[in-house]
């Protein structure tokens, strides 16, 4: 089912492409933006391609959404360094958090130390121990989006923040869209 | 043989009001040639990424031809970027690979697989609607009208002689004027421009 909050927010801040990769997340939103009049969904072969396609769609007057799994954020940091942040283009991200409920079932936190044992072990999702950290290191400011948050209301609050602010803000959001 | 300044000033030559996005080698070379406020140098930026911000623009300005002006190494980078192209079929994108089989502004050294990969037929691989190669400069420069106005995804493999150009930055020493502001500045001055 498309995750309508979510598309509606969307609609109501002026996006007019999705581009990214979708997971199990984000796959029901990229559903719907595929049906949608109003939005056009460019899907990437690889994360780091979907920074550099939203500043050209940017620089062209257009409103992109970058959307991709944390994993995919992982691999695309020249692209969004030398892109989006380089450029101070006002890009909203949408990272899907791969690993989060492993995270918190194994009692550790992006905050934990980066031990050989914890990053290797198979109670954990490293994916999720290093979101966070990167995204501080790279000087992408985030907010998390998990529980009982509200993951349309989350959104809305990236976007108006990339536009304020004209730099790429990045939502990592550790549960399912509605 | 072609020669990367026979490419660059046949194209000077027939451009008209197409977005030019130039990268690493072409970037310099490109600013003697032209100084039109809808060049755009993809650089201090992340190599390999060029053809993806064309991309955007083409996406953006379905109205408006846009140039990428690539190397073959930035090219080998990013080549999932071919399908993505093919995927988002933008009819006003011409992507030009200048295969000169080298990094020529670290000193030319061979990038993989030099003279062995046929960017042509990646190219026609992954689906272009249109794909030109080019090794000769009056056969390149013949069929540049074509090529120009040909509906997109275009796709031009041209094979050109190693040159020297040296290391590229942005900033007040640059030598031509478009490589003088910073990417933000220049992001925003093409923004501005495509606006008015």
């Amino acid at each position: 089912m498309s995750p309508t909050a979510t598309l509606r927010t969307l609609v109501a801040t002026g996006i007019t492409h999705v581009v990214g990769l979708p997971d199990s997340i984000s796959g029901p939103l990229f559903d719907g933006v595929s049906k949608h009049p109003a939005m056009r969904l460019v899907t990437v072969t690889r994360e780091g391609e979907a920074f550099a396609i939203a500043c050209g769609l940017w620089m062209g007057g257009a409103q992109p959404l970058v959307v991709i799994q944390n994993t995919g954020f992982l691999e695309s940091g020249d692209s969004l360094r030398g892109t989006a942040q380089r450029m101070a283009a006002p890009i909203p991200v949408l990272i899907t958090g791969r690993g989060y409920a492993k995270m918190r079932a194994a009692g550790v936190t992006p905050e934990s130390e980066k031990t050989p044992a914890l990053m290797t072990s198979t109670d954990v999702d490293t994916t999720a121990l290093l979101t966070e950290p990167t995204l501080s290191a790279w000087g992408i400011e985030f907010a998390r989006c998990e529980g009982e948050d509200d993951p349309a209301e989350a959104l809305l609050e990236t976007i108006e923040e990339a536009r304020e602010q004209e730099r790429p803000v990045a939502l990592v959001v550790a549960r399912k869209l509605t | 043989m072609l020669t990367a300044a026979q490419l660059l000033e046949g194209l000077a030559r027939f451009r008209t009001d197409e977005i030019v996005v130039t990268t690493m080698s072409s970037a310099r070379p490109w600013g003697h040639l032209s100084d039109h406020e809808l060049d755009f140098a993809s650089i201090d930026s992340a190599m390999g990424h060029g053809a993806d911000l064309a991309l955007g623009l083409a996406l953006a300005r379905p109205e408006r031809k846009v140039i990428c002006l690539n190397g073959d190494g930035s090219m080998l980078m990013t080549l999932g970027t071919l399908a993505t192209i093919v995927g988002a079929a933008p009819h006003n994108l011409v992507l030009f690979v200048c295969d000169n089989g080298t990094f020529e502004i670290t000193g030319n050294q061979p990038v993989a697989g030099a003279g062995r990969v046929d960017h042509a037929a990646l190219a026609e691989a992954a689906g272009f609607r249109n794909v030109f190669r080019f090794d000769d400069a009056r056969d390149y420069i013949e069929s540049l009208p074509d090529v120009l106005s040909a509906i997109g995804p275009t796709f031009v493999h041209a094979v050109v002689k190693p040159g020297s150009e040296h290391p590229i930055a942005r900033g007040p020493s640059e030598e031509v004027a478009y490589l003088r502001p910073s990417l933000a500045e220049s992001a925003r001055a093409l923004r501005r421009a495509l606006r008015s």
